[in-house]
């Protein structure tokens, strides 16, 4: 099943890093980058996406709080969201959840996670991982 | 003949990422990823890149310590320095262990080619804070920078620094032996070296002059953005 994936960080380093572990999967897409929360709503709208790869801390609007408003599209589409994040910490997770994620991955983890982590969420299933005791 | 770069970040997200970038320019190979600074310097001894690309914050051997144990082997490594913070010490240590380039991680998508060109070009590449301090140090005192803040690092040997990294790092003598093939015995008596030149009575003592001398970097992210969060 094609997957359309948008991605969402503020550092343009990290971005090109997740576009390059997720490029090699045949029939996943990256249609587009936001770098913010705002710009992340906007290309949601415009774009499409089946799976968006979001960030928490970014300038402007946070991941957390785009994402809650990211939900209330989510009603009319199948949209899921994953976090991708440095915070390594089940509180920021439980937040994230609460927001209406489907999936956390830690940064620092990503390189492992994020292909099993795309694959679960774009087939709205829950895949949580912390850095040091994953569970999907 | 290209251009032979080494990379050595600890996360390998961000090595991809600055590896697509790297190889995006003509002329330009990746030979090789370390993921903490010991790496770093076997691989560099082995393959014998033009460049060498070094974060600061890597486990085991921090990058400033890299740097400075790279170019104590071979004086001709060109070192870039990656780092997430631009403060005036971080920046007078990555100059002192000697880099020839600085650049931030948030800005490295728009300065790292720029700071590999200039390297290869024979030149240096800092951001414009390096420039202001170098600028400011070499008005004020006559020198390159001043030095009224510099940390008491001097009174530690590379050896000492190393061990330092590694207890502050949580791991334990016996752990500290294996990594760097010594005693445990030969550990326990750097570790009490340490603690008497240092003036420090514990374990917690020595993170904290660990942290505060930039041998080891703790990142706490903090959450930007239009709603806080009870988890900074």
């Amino acid at each position: 099943m094609a997957v359309r994936i948008l991605l969402v960080d503020d550092h343009p380093i990290v971005r090109q890093g997740l576009r390059t572990l997720l490029e090699g999967r045949s029939g996943w897409e990256v249609v587009g980058e936001a770098s913010d929360g705002i710009e992340a709503l906007d290309k949601v709208e415009t774009l499409q996406p089946d799976v968006v790869v979001l960030d928490v801390t970014m300038p402007g609007m946070n991941g957390l709080e785009a994402c809650r408003l990211i939900q209330q599209k989510r009603k009319t589409s199948g949209l899921e969201v994953l976090f991708v994040t440095q915070h390594d910490s089940p509180q920021m997770m439980r937040e994230a959840l609460d927001a209406g994620a489907r999936g956390y991955v830690v940064k620092s983890n990503a390189a492992h996670d994020l292909l099993e982590a795309v694959e679960a969420v774009s087939q709205h299933r829950v895949f949580t991982a912390l850095a040091r005791s994953p569970h999907a | 003949m290209k251009l032979r770069i080494l990379l050595a970040d600890d996360h390998e997200l961000i090595r991809r990422g600055l590896c697509a970038l790297l190889q995006k320019h003509e002329g330009w190979e990746v030979c090789g990823e370390a993921s903490d600074g010991r790496q770093t310097i076997e691989m560099a001894r082995q393959l014998k890149p033009d460049v060498v690309i070094v974060d600061i914050g890597m486990p085991h051997l921090n990058g400033l310590d890299t740097t400075r144990q790279l170019l104590q082997h071979d004086p001709n490594f060109k070192v870039i320095v990656l780092t997430i913070t631009d403060s005036d010490q971080v920046i007078r240590e990555a100059l002192d262990a000697g880099a020839r380039g600085f650049v931030l991680k948030s800005d490295a998508a728009r300065d790292l080619v720029a700071a590999v060109e200039a390297l290869q070009n024979k030149r240096m590449f800092f951001t414009p804070r390096v420039n202001d301090l170098v600028l400011a140090g070499f008005l004020e005192k006559g020198h390159a920078i001043s030095r009224n803040e510099a940390p008491d690092l001097p009174t530690l040997t590379a050896r000492e620094r190393e061990v330092t990294q590694l207890l502050a790092e949580g791991k334990s003598s016996k752990e500290v032996a294996v990594l760097l093939n010594l005693s445990t015995k030969t550990v326990e008596t750097h570790r009490s070296n340490i603690m008497r030149k240092l003036n420090l009575h514990s374990i917690r003592d020595l993170v904290v002059y660990a942290i505060k001398n930039n041998i080891i970097q703790i990142q706490v992210p903090e959450l930007r953005g239009t709603r806080e969060s009870t988890v900074a």
